[in-house]
């Protein structure tokens, strides 16, 4: 057991860190949620390609870094301590990328990463339906096979960066007659194709965050399948693994909120009141614990081992601590917490209150906690289901 | 980067277990609790093992190890409600034994001819006192042992936890080492133990969910009781990795190792309080009898979550480090002062 990082690590976190020093937009990017912020995004997006950081844990042979689990993890870390703008290529690095690794031809892979790597094609996912949330595998958009084309019918929802994106990867039933989680297929087609509608959804904190896809007699050539037709569900189960594996939410993340509550306390003073006190030390105690356990699971990916179904206790433990945090700030707040101006005893209080909110989205996406649990108890602890 | 036990430390945890699982079995703990002698096979095995000499430097007659390779150990002891004083005579004492200069303490614990206790952290009871060869116990500026002292057994809801008062009646020999860290030790320890009975419990509980039919389903079918044993596993699974930090802190005294030790003993005691609730809660009626062996979970885990500091006295003892996350930052002068 030796948690000391090599010299070459230390090395990348240093060169990182200077780099992005040097190179973060200052002042902070507004929220992507208008088409000049989101071309900003964009445009940071290209830098960061440029400078060869937009994807460091793909392999070399497709633009990456290689970088190990934790120079991903070094990277993310810098990334947050720096202040870097919101990532819109997620969907594309994180998702689409690594599973066309796995399932791809090799024309796909030689026709979309390199748009992914140099964000000259932003992604989105098309999973979510109205009736298909955490039963994902019950979603309903058809697909029908008419010559060497798909003609897709339906409608997807909750799509991340919907508005702006230039390319979708959804998810279509093509069989309707054997087991749902069987006849789905993943299909990947351009957002300005005929029949492809979106309108943006905007959230409760004001942003617009996502939106609705309606597809309506939308030709896709049958070349844009990814793997095979029908199976589309065990594309699906990589694209999750991959992210399951992956590095999970930065701690240093909450202990900056952390920090940021104890400046609210001491500036509404009741950083001497001992209830105050006893709740600052439980969550500093949940935000040490996590960070324990953030440790513990990346020595596990970076020793070769791998996390399965146990990465839904990670899931729970980050999302869980971010809402908890955020919610004893609004009661820290008292009578500021529902003011929005910047009378508030907040050191950036705009950004505060839009984290507040997105706060109480974390228990809700990348899969529910009640899906977590359900996850946990049938894969880890071997309960039958309900 | 490596956060792993070795090798050695999996196999030293592997033969543990089956040494508690056959002499801490649960008809042993039931013979105990009926009034019976607790024997002393156990302690000669773990000598033989070379667990009791594990802290013990080599030139002493022990392994020269240290907590990481004590952790597994100590949470099989707890998942097998083991009821001899490791903690104290492994953990607690036997690394500030070093600094005694009389006695050769260390080779006798490491052959296991010496059980030694404590009395530390303002608790007035001293865990199996009547078969310590000596008791640690804090003594002006740091630790004193004792040898010599009258005991009186203190009837205790785990009869196999053993609890005593005692009156000193002989000389203290001065022990050069810190009566602090000794207690920061014995923190670390019960919060090891502690997620190796929040883990039995566990156990239990979803072998029960999955065994007892209501409605013509196991229980364990249902969110209500399955969402439980899942939220139990995440805590647990959380607790053990704060604690394998502790001790990680411990063996290479980082800067944080005291903040360490407080975050594993507050969550784990926590993490087994709730563990110790949701068991006897999915159990229900058969786990309220007197038959049913829960109870030696439950109640060693009630003992150990307030023992060497209860989850608010480590809050506590973390306050300051939350304040200072902070710094010395004064108040906004615009700040109104109604609230004062």
């Amino acid at each position: 057991m030796d948690l000391t990082l090599s010299a070459e690590h230390e090395a990348f976190r240093a060169e990182v860190r200077a780099w992005l020093r040097d190179n973060v937009p200052s002042p902070p990017l507004p929220p992507p949620g208008t088409p000049e912020s989101f071309a900003q995004h964009v445009a940071w997006e290209r830098r960061l390609s440029e400078a060869g950081y937009s994807a460091i844990h793909w392999p070399v042979e497709y633009g990456g870094k290689g970088a190990d689990v934790l120079m991903h993890a070094i990277f993310e870390e810098e990334y947050l301590l720096a202040g870097g703008p919101e990532r819109v290529t997620v969907v594309g690095t994180n998702l689409m990328g690594p599973t066309l690794m796995v399932h791809g031809t090799d024309e796909q892979k030689q026709r979309w990463l390199p748009g992914i790597l140099d964000a000259s094609v932003i992604w989105s996912q098309g999973f979510s339906e109205p009736d298909a949330g955490s039963d994902l595998a019950s979603l309903r958009t058809k697909a029908e096979r008419d010559g060497d084309h798909f003609v897709v019918n339906g409608q997807k929802i909750w799509t991340s960066y919907g508005p702006y994106a230039d390319w979708i990867f959804a998810l279509v039933r093509t069989n309707p007659d054997v087991k749902k989680h069987a006849g789905i297929t993943f299909l990947a087609f351009p957002m300005d194709t005929p029949g492809v509608e979106v309108r943006p959804i905007t959230q409760l904190d004001g942003h617009a965050g996502f939106a609705e896809v309606f597809l309506t007699d939308v030709r896709v050539p049958v070349e844009n399948v990814v793997g095979e037709v029908d199976d589309g569900w065990a594309v699906t189960m990589t694209t999750l693994a991959v992210e399951r594996d992956s590095p999970a939410a930065a701690p240093a993340r909450y202990h900056r909120d952390l920090t940021e509550l104890v400046r609210v306390a001491r500036r509404r003073r009741l950083d001497d009141d001992p209830v105050v006190l006893d709740r600052l030390a439980d969550l500093f105690v949940t935000t040490r614990v996590y960070d324990a356990h953030a440790t513990r699971t990346l020595s596990t990916l970076y020793n070769g081992g791998s996390l399965g179904a146990e990465a839904s206790v990670t899931k729970v433990l980050w999302s869980e601590l971010e809402r908890d945090l955020f919610e004893e700030g609004l009661e820290l707040l008292g009578p500021h917490g529902e003011v929005l101006d910047d009378a508030a005893p907040l050191s950036a209080w705009e950004d505060w209150h839009s984290k507040y909110w997105y706060a109480r989205a974390a228990t809700i996406y990348a899969g529910t906690s009640e899906v977590q649990r359900n996850i946990l108890a049938q894969r880890v602890l071997g309960l039958p289901r309900g | 980067m490596d956060f792993e036990f070795s090798e050695e430390q999996l196999a030293l945890r592997d033969v543990c277990r089956d040494l508690f699982a056959k002499q801490s079995s649960p008809e042993r703990l039931r013979a105990i609790w009926d009034g019976g002698e607790r024997g002393t096979d156990l302690w000669r095995s773990l000598a033989e093992m070379g667990v009791l000499g594990l802290t013990v430097p080599e030139d002493h007659g022990g392994m020269g190890g240290n907590l990481v390779d004590l952790l597994l150990v100590l949470e099989e002891a707890g998942y097998h409600a083991v009821p001899d004083p490791l903690l104290e005579t492994v953990v607690v004492a036997a690394p500030a034994l070093r600094w005694a200069e009389e006695g050769e303490w260390l080779e006798r614990i490491a052959a296991g001819e010496a059980v030694i206790s404590a009395r530390l952290g303002g608790s007035p009871y001293v865990v199996d006192a009547d078969i310590a060869d000596a008791v640690l116990i804090e003594h002006e500026d740091g630790l004193g042992l004792v040898t010599e002292f009258d005991a009186t057994l203190v009837p205790t809801e785990d009869r196999a936890r053993r609890l005593f008062a005692i009156e000193v009646t002989g000389d203290v020999q001065p022990v050069g080492a810190s009566a602090r860290r000794a207690w920061e030790r014995g923190a670390l320890g019960a919060a090891a133990l502690l997620n190796g009975i929040g883990r039995r419990l566990l156990d239990l509980s979803v072998e029960y969910a999955q065994a007892r039919q209501q409605f013509d389903r196991p229980i364990g079918s249902f969110q209500a009781v399955s969402h439980k044993l899942a939220t139990l596993f995440i805590q647990n699974t959380a607790a053990h990795s704060a604690t394998r930090y502790a001790a990680y802190a411990e063996a290479r005294d980082t800067a944080d190792r005291p903040v360490a030790i407080s975050t594993a003993k507050a969550y784990a005691s926590d993490a087994a309080a709730l563990a110790n609730t949701e068991a006897l809660q999915i159990h229900a009626g058969i786990g309220f009898t007197w038959e049913h062996d829960l109870h030696f979970w439950l109640k060693r885990g009630r003992a150990l979550e307030q023992a060497y500091g209860s989850p608010r006295d480590h809050r506590r003892r973390l306050a300051e480090h939350v304040l200072a996350l902070a710094g010395d930052e004064p108040p906004a002068p615009t700040e109104e002062q109604a609230d004062a």
